[in-house]
């Protein structure tokens, strides 16, 4: 590792019972909160060519986004059905029941827009763009360790007191998917090397998915809108909405202290922090920035699809501001997981050949919703 | 030398160039005026400078290559034409040309029909970071394709409204209700307006959503607009401004009018009020009789907010209207799709 873990690690006093405050240790280092890979640099200080005239360098930016537009078209789904020469992919794995993991999709979340139900009832749903992603990498279980040892930096990893189960079990691997492809200039070399081996241009966006073997992909191929279907129910996991430094009353729930009846500086303080003589534990509830943390919604329908801008309408409402990345996944709960097996996804997903005859229409609509230029007509 | 600290030639030099003259006997002194107190500066010429004057006079060396690139003021200190400045005073609907200049193509696109019809189809005030025009034009869209389903006609707050929901509890399976329409917000789809009327001496309030597909019809039985934008005050007034008889007769309006507007100044009921009326810059309330119930101190603080002082805060202007540019083009694409609404019509017909 380049930076020896004892320069840059804080932990907390030895404390050998073990009670539930030992539990609740927590590291601090360096890379905590950035985005992997942490290690390499993304965005640098764009070089200014003096030499250079302004019309060479817009001629030059639009010649190195016409490779990344040529790059792209030619890894896309269009393309794969389009060409006489590539060889009949694989065969394509069957779902096995309590087995199979998809990939999943990396989208934008635009905002949201009410319908209504067939019944009646209204419902809001959150518009989800997802925009041009390609695999990146497959990472077989067995390769996890040496793949997660020393930049997964969680307690686990310094004590080995506990690893998680996608660590133990190794049922899943890590697939890479790379989106929104951009202009080369904008990202250093070493950005723009980690696509290099899989022959794609550089993406501003990684996320990674767990996914079964049998449901890997390879690097290049293209993840597209129809990986979901109308119905389907997803998780979407995503940065919450930054609230900012937030006090214990707002961050905590906490009750504060009494308006009036003569209390001195105290309405909305903490109050105690620990017990007469014991120490404070680490991971006490105090006022500090709130938000900008990796939430889940689970199990959310997707009610609507629309071809025209790639948007997938999922109701409800999912983490995150407008206009920040998010991931979307075949949900983890156990009741659409067993329902799935009866309906089973494309596998290892969307390919042109599962298209139906004539193509997909501009909207497709769940059936129990009713779109808005139909009557709403209830039931006597 | 005072311009390059070389020392002096000679001891006159020192002399004169202090202020401070000491008599010296035999010597002719010259009187000291007022004028005089600051001599002027002399600088004394030592070779050194002499020699850099003459250099600077005539330059043997040509002048070098320019620090910055050439282009680079025009990259980095922009200059906008007074032409540009103007449309850019014009685009941000604040200032003294807004209002005025409108440019003419703009006014034949967008009949002023549309804006009257379509008041929800701009779009929200909000933070920048929390629009999108995607979201905004699916909006639109959704709005046109609901109307081609049920006919919602133009109204304003103080218009008079009857609205039919479905109702499976109902016997005749709708229900009806007749309102003034007191409040109009939010914006798209989200659109809500809210209708007051007596019935059986209870006063009631309904909020309906405008896009809502429960709701069979709207009919307009008065177009008018009143002289605020919301008339939330008459839950404070007499019941009489807000009893419509549920039989009323719908009156014949023209949509090439104006909209007529009513004028009318309420007077409310005598305190205790739902909310501080006098605070609110409300036109529609007598203000007078408002403030005879008021204290001398509320009423400085309501002729305080009521001073025209808002129109000189750029920064409410800002934050609280829709960009000119997006509000142009929100009611083109609108034109567009009534344009085609139109057509359907028709061709249904």
């Amino acid at each position: 590792m380049a930076t020896a873990p004892h320069t840059w690690l804080r932990l907390v006093p030895s404390c050998r019972s073990y009670s539930k405050a030992t539990r609740l240790h927590k590291i601090d280092y360096p890379w905590k909160d950035e985005p992997k890979p942490h290690w390499v640099r993304q965005f640098e200080a764009r070089r200014v060519d003096a030499d250079l005239t302004p019309e060479n360098r817009d001629w030059l930016r639009q010649w190195r986004l016409q490779r990344v537009r040529d790059a792209v078209a030619s890894s896309s789904e269009a393309a794969a059905a389009a060409s006489p020469l590539k060889e009949p992919p694989a065969a394509r794995p069957l779902w096995t029941p309590r087995v199979s993991q998809r990939c999943g999709l990396v989208g934008i979340k635009l905002g949201i827009l009410p319908m209504w139900y067939r019944n009646g009832q209204k419902v809001h749903t959150t518009v989800v763009q997802i925009p041009d992603q390609r695999v990146l990498r497959w990472v077989p279980p067995e390769d996890l360790g040496n793949y997660a040892s020393l930049r997964e930096m969680r307690p686990y990893r310094l004590n080995q007191s506990f690893l998680p189960r996608w660590l133990t079990q190794q049922r899943w691997g890590l697939q890479l998917v790379g989106a929104v492809p951009a202009d080369p200039a904008n990202f250093t070399a070493q950005w723009c090397g980690i696509f290099k081996a899989a022959g794609l241009p550089p993406m501003r966006k990684i996320s990674r998915f767990l996914v079964s073997p049998d449901a890997s992909l390879q690097p290049g191929a293209c993840l597209g809108l129809h990986h979901f279907r109308v119905g389907d129910c997803v998780d979407v996991v995503a940065r919450t909405v930054n609230r900012g430094f937030q006090g214990v009353m707002e961050r905590h729930l906490m009750e504060g202290g009494p308006a009036a009846h003569g209390s001195t500086k105290f309405h909305r303080k903490m109050g105690s922090a620990a017990g007469g003589g014991g120490p404070i534990y680490r991971g006490k509830r105090m006022p500090g920035v709130m938000g900008n943390r990796f939430r889940a919604a689970r199990s959310l329908p997707v009610l609507r699809v629309n071809t025209k801008h790639r948007l997938l309408f999922i109701k409800g409402f999912t983490p995150g501001p407008p206009h920040s990345y998010c991931q979307i996944m075949d949900s983890w709960m156990l009741d659409v997981r067993r329902s799935l097996d009866a309906n089973p996804p494309p596998m290892p997903t969307y390919f042109a050949e599962d298209a139906p005859e004539g193509g997909y229409p501009e909207d497709v609509y769940h059936p129990d919703l009713l779109p808005y230029d139909q009557p709403l007509e209830l039931p006597d | 030398c005072f311009s390059c600290q070389h020392p002096a030639r000679d001891a006159t030099s020192a002399i004169s160039s202090s202020w401070q003259l000491r008599p010296v006997p035999g010597l002719q002194v010259p009187l000291r005026l007022p004028s005089d107190r600051r001599p002027p500066v002399r600088r004394f010429a030592c070779p050194a400078s002499i020699a850099a004057a003459s250099a600077a006079a005539s330059p043997a060396v040509p002048p070098g290559p320019p620090l910055a690139p050439a282009g680079i003021a025009r990259v980095y200190k922009p200059r906008l034409s007074p032409e540009a400045m103007k449309e850019f005073w014009r685009l941000s609907g604040i200032g003294p040309d807004h209002s005025r200049a409108k440019a003419a193509d703009q006014q034949a696109e967008v009949p002023p029909e549309i804006k009257r019809l379509y008041q929800e189809a701009l779009p929200p005030i909000v933070s920048q970071d929390y629009r999108d025009p995607i979201v905004e034009s699916l909006h639109r869209a959704e709005m046109m394709r609901r109307r081609r389903v049920i006919n919602i006609p133009e109204f304003h707050v103080g218009s008079i409204l009857a609205v039919s929901v479905m109702d499976k509890h109902a016997p005749n399976k709708v229900n009806r209700f007749v309102g003034l329409c007191i409040l109009r917000r939010h914006t798209g789809l989200f659109t809500t307006f809210t209708l007051r009327n007596m019935v059986d001496q209870v006063c009631v309030q309904i909020e309906y959503e405008l896009y809502s597909p429960s709701i069979v019809s709207i009919q307009l039985l008065k177009l008018e607009r009143r002289l605020d934008d919301n008339l939330l005050y008459l839950m404070d007034a007499p019941h009489s401004h807000c009893t419509i008889p549920f039989d009323m007769v719908p009156e014949p309006y023209s949509r090439n009018d104006p909209v007529p507007v009513n004028r009318e100044r309420v007077r409310l009921n005598p305190p205790p009020w739902m909310c501080k009326w006098h605070l609110h810059g409300y036109q529609g309330i007598d203000l007078e009789h408002l403030y005879s119930y008021l204290s001398d101190k509320d009423v400085a603080k309501a002729i305080e907010f009521s001073k025209a002082y808002k129109r000189y805060d750029l920064l409410d202007q800002y934050l609280n209207r829709v960009p000119v540019p997006d509000a142009d083009y929100a009611f083109k694409d609108i034109f567009i799709q009534h344009q085609e609404l139109l057509q359907h019509q028709q061709q249904q017909q």
